[in-house]
């Protein structure tokens, strides 16, 4: 109630000024005339009685201000009567305003765009219940070697685990999908009825896999994403019920999954299959993931040691599996789906981190400066009767309408910044989520606050240090504090943008050496249709193998076509991998097996590619009955150095029972993984029991265009129903640096800014400092002092900022700089040149920046310099 | 500075008011003059000094005010006593007497040592 009356006055008197101010002085006129009557009544005169009216009220100027006050509204009222101030200081001075909100609404803008980013790839929850109980289980036998579970593993869990609530498997597989319209390659999740339990996404239409569609004489039933429903199946509403050919076998649609959703326990697929675990026969091979949902209060390290007793459990039941290191292991799904893309978000922030602080110190440097000019002014509202505290009170309101402006400039670059991003970054998991939300709002508005506050701190504390009023008004603008701040400001900004320039200076250096790697092989004029070939009309290995060979000669065949070959993948991006074991340099016993990059290949791919056959021979018509391998020259190196490779023997895939695998040449080494990967390849001829999905491989004269128009109608003319995926091998290589180049142009952009801003710093302080030493440098050159030894005296002054700073710079960055090392390639982060390049680059910038205001130093005419004192 | 005075001097002030408004309505003046009546002239406050308490009290909800006309026909605002400003008066008269009895009290025990 009290409260309630309390706020209605003060908004009655907040918005009915006017009103309440005619009242109150009726009100107090009616007071005085009425005990001027009473006055009258006993016996004064007129003019008497009025005198002693007033006399007995008091000062009636000094009671309406008490009134006022009692209202309540005073604190309202003084900052409206400040904004208004600020704004009216603010349009007057255009040029401080507009530099001040455009350099620290870049430094909001970049902000906030970034965090953004991060928020939506790092720290956004994860889109399931519950998401910290989801973990996937992988086989790992050391911190790096982590690879799938088998039928044998999962078989195993699913019988003996009792750390989960829910457990599944799922595999992830390409295949050609029919609904209407042209066949498409889609990528299609299998996955047990118990992985969609566990990531518990219920679909927005149907059911889910259940676990009535994996028995073996189930019928096949597909669950589609939105998307595809949308796309191919004639809608969403429609689309249950209706029939799809995956891979030649008819499914029927069940479920649709909610719109937007892309992906189920970080596994990227269009459709979603029942998986169907055959019993197993031996220990491999390792084609699935796990997914488990531990049970509410089981811990990660609890499911660890659950799983590793299962893994100890099923070692000896298997021969073909001797690995005793190898072990079932939960990883949180958060930290799979996130992988290094907290460590690249961490260092965008870091760099757009310093890139907002050096805005800051650059609007604090401006702020100081307006406020050492406006010091007489500040001195005559003293001496008026102006407290100390209304004084910083105006200041700092002006400063935060100053960096709220800036705020919302900034909102309105990160807008943009944001969808360049999405657009520019699509490998960083998440990204598609990133968008100016209230988050995004409020970061900016609290940084825009804060900038705020920091920036109003020096000309805060200038004030209070002053003592009394200074009446020399021409010296007031001296401060001798002032410019120490101002000199700590410009020492910071190197201290902020040193940083900043290794960063991009070493990304830059690992990007132009990653660039430089030979992959092995001219990828010029090399393009590739990949075709997967449907179980229903290719049943057999004679009917695949035949379909590759006639593919393999007519593409030779076509006009401009050098050679032609098969390959089951193709680099910078080849993932296909086995274990193996030397016959001549076995493993001991219960140890891992080697792992090695592993591909299927037909004689012509390393013609086609021009990969040259270093030692032995190529694979013959001859090689059908003992299976052989050719390997790269970097994987002779390593598992026989100094010795001949060709003529081994090895055990492939753990397989024992198989006849021994014999390494008949060694070809030269290719970028199979990526630029900044090893070389290590073994490759086996193409195998029609297993390679249902080859890429058809040409390098041909006639263009990438024509070449894949050529491959694309001979494929057709083969069989019109196949689906077919392009490539240009040139392009794909080029495609894999797009994404440092991308970190290393945002990154030199960030570096350039805080050169710019460093350089601004101390430019706008040396001519500050010319200026206010005019008179001085003006006698000195009156009485015979070189202009020279002027223009050096402030720029060694200059440079003293700018060496101490970049100092100061140096040592953080040689601190921090070790978190940049998974991000490097083939480059310190500590590299001498690196470091010492871009720290002459910035102390040349800061040279130049002292050399304009030096320069005006020396052109001081010495009389007149004199004459205006 | 207008004579704003102690706490106790402002609590007061607010009490007589309350007092004051509780036989009938009354404008600015009519107080002040009612309280010099009652307390026979007691209290030196400048009269200014009613209208920033009033507004206090306005805020606090113990009174509200009108715009009528006076007998003499002249407009004026009175002010009215609320149904929280009865309860204030009546809450600060009792903790009053509570005050003056065991004040007086004090100061009786006082004289009596001060006889031995």
């Amino acid at each position: 109630m009290s409260f309630l009356s309390d706020a209605m006055e003060r908004l009655k008197a907040l918005f009915f000024r006017g009103r309440l101010e005619r009242e109150m002085a009726e009100e107090l006129r009616f007071h005085v005339d009425r005990e001027a009557a009473e006055r009258i009544r006993n016996g004064a005169g007129p003019e008497a009685a009025r005198r002693e009216a007033l006399l007995a009220f008091g000062g009636v100027e000094q009671y309406k201000e008490a009134v006022r006050d009692a209202r309540g509204t005073r604190p309202l009222e003084d900052l409206a009567s400040d904004i208004r101030y600020a704004l009216r200081g603010l349009r007057r001075n255009p040029g401080f305003t507009l530099t001040a909100v455009l350099v620290l609404g870049l430094g909001i803008g970049a902000t906030t765009a970034v965090f953004s980013i991060m928020y939506s790839v790092v720290l956004a929850r994860l889109p399931y219940p519950d998401p910290d109980r989801l973990v996937m289980v992988a086989e790992k036998n050391s911190p790096t070697n982590i690879w799938n579970i088998s039928t044998a593993d999962a078989t195993a869990i699913r019988a003996q685990q009792r750390s989960f609530e829910a457990w599944g498997e799922v595999s992830r597989t390409e295949a050609a999908l029919s609904g209407q319209g042209s066949p498409e390659h889609v990528m299609v999740g299998r996955a047990s009825a118990g992985f969609f339990k566990a990531v518990a996404v219920p679909p927005s239409r149907g059911r889910p896999i259940e676990t009535r569609d994996e028995a073996a004489e189930a019928p096949a039933v597909l669950l589609v994403s939105h998307a595809l429903a949308e796309r191919a199946l004639g809608g969403a509403h429609q689309a249950l019920g209706r029939s799809v050919t995956l891979d030649g076998v008819t499914h029927e649609v069940v479920g649709v999954l909610p719109a937007g959703r892309t992906e189920l326990g970080g596994v990227r697929a269009a459709a979603w299959s029942a998986l169907k675990l055959p019993a197993p026969v031996r220990r491999g091979p390792f084609w699935m993931r796990g997914m488990g949902r531990l049970k509410p209060g089981v811990t990660v390290e609890m499911a660890a040691a659950d799983l590793a007793a299962i893994s100890a459990r099923i070692l000896p039941l298997w021969s073909d599996f001797r690995d005793s290191l190898a072990k079932l292991t939960p990883m949180p799904l958060r930290e799979r789906i996130i992988g290094q893309a907290d460590r690249q978000v961490g260092l965008f922030g870091g760099a757009v981190l310093l890139v907002l602080l050096l805005a800051i110190t650059n609007v604090a440097t401006l702020v100081l400066v307006r406020a050492s000019a406006r010091e007489p002014e500040v001195a005559v509202r003293v001496m008026l009767g102006a407290g100390k505290g209304r004084i910083a009170r105006l200041l700092v309101t002006e400063n935060i309408i100053l960096t709220l402006a800036a705020g919302a400039a900034g909102l309105l670059l990160a807008s943009f910044a944001i969808k360049l991003a999405v657009s520019q970054l699509p490998n960083l998991p998440r990204i598609q989520n990133a968008a100016l939300d209230w988050r995004a709002v409020s970061f900016a508005l609290v940084a825009a606050l804060l900038s705020g506050i920091l920036v109003s701190v020096s000309p805060v504390a200038a004030l209070s240090g002053r003592g009394g009023i200074s009446s020399d008004a021409r010296r007031a603008g001296t401060g001798r504090r002032t410019n120490a701040v101002r000199s700590a400001l410009v020492t910071a900004e190197f201290a902020l943008a040193l940083p900043l320039l290794v960063v991009a200076g070493l990304l830059l250096n690992s990007f132009v050496r990653l660039s430089r790697v030979d992959p092995g092989f001219n990828p010029e004029g090399i393009v590739a249709v990949e075709v997967s070939l449907p179980a229903m009309r290719y049943p057999d290995s004679l009917a695949i193998r035949g379909f590759w060979q006639r593919a393999e000669d007519l593409t030779a065949g076509l006009p401009g076509v050098a050679a032609a070959g098969l390959a089951s993948d193709l680099p910078p991006d080849s993932p296909g991998t086995n274990n193996f074991n030397l016959v001549d340099h076995p493993v001991p016993d219960g140890q891992s097996e080697p792992v090695s990059p592993w591909y299927g290949v037909s004689a012509g791919y390393f013609e086609a590619l021009g990969i040259a056959l270093l030692d032995g021979r190529m694979f013959s018509a001859a090689d059908t009955v003992a299976p052989v391998v050719v390997v790269s020259r970097a994987w002779a190196a390593k598992y026989f150095p100094n010795e001949q490779a060709v003529g081994r023997q090895l055990i492939s895939g753990g397989c024992y029972d198989c006849p021994r695998t014999s390494i008949i040449g060694v070809v030269g080494n290719v970028k199979n993984l990526g630029l900044a990967e090893s070389e290590d390849a073994v490759y086996d001829q193409f195998n029609p029991n297993r390679d249902r999905t080859l890429h058809l491989v040409a390098r041909s004269s006639a263009g990438a265009t024509a070449a894949l128009r050529g491959l694309r109608e001979l494929v057709r003319s083969l069989d019109p129903e196949l689906p077919l995926g392009e490539s240009v091998l040139a392009a794909k290589f080029d495609d894999s640096l797009a994404d440092p180049r991308r970190w290393t142009a945002v990154l030199g952009g960030f570096a350039a800014v805080g050169t710019a801003l460093a350089a601004l710093g101390v430019f706008g302080l040396m001519s500050y400092v010319v200026r206010q030493r005019r008179r001085e440098i003006g006698v000195r050159l009156a009485l015979g002092a070189s202009p020279v030894s002027m223009t050096r005296l402030i720029i060694s002054r200059g440079m003293r900022y700018a060496v101490v700073g970049s100092a100061i710079g140096l040592g953080v960055t040689l601190v921090l700089a070790h978190r940049l090392q998974t991000l490097l390639f083939a480059v310190s982060p500590t590299d001498p040149r690196t470091i010492a390049g871009v720290a002459l680059l910035l102390l040349l910038a800061a040279f130049l920046a002292c050399w304009l205001p030096g320069r005006r130093a020396a052109r001081i005419p010495a009389a007149e310099a004199m004459n205006a004192e | 500075m207008p004579p704003e005075s102690s706490e106790l001097l402002q609590g007061t002030l607010e009490l007589l008011v309350l007092k004051a408004l509780s036989l009938t309505p009354m404008h600015g003046w009519g107080i002040g003059h009612r309280i010099d009546q009652l307390s026979k002239d007691t209290f030196q406050v400048q009269q200014g000094s009613l209208y920033p308490a009033l507004q206090r009290m306005l805020r606090r909800g113990w009174i509200k005010s009108e715009w009528r006309t006076t007998e003499n026909n002249r407009r004026a605002r009175y002010y009215l006593l609320t149904r929280p400003g009865r309860q204030q008066l009546d809450t600060e008269t009792r903790a009053w007497e509570r005050t003056s009895t065991a004040i007086n009290g004090i100061l009786r025990v006082r004289s009596a040592e001060g006889l031995s």
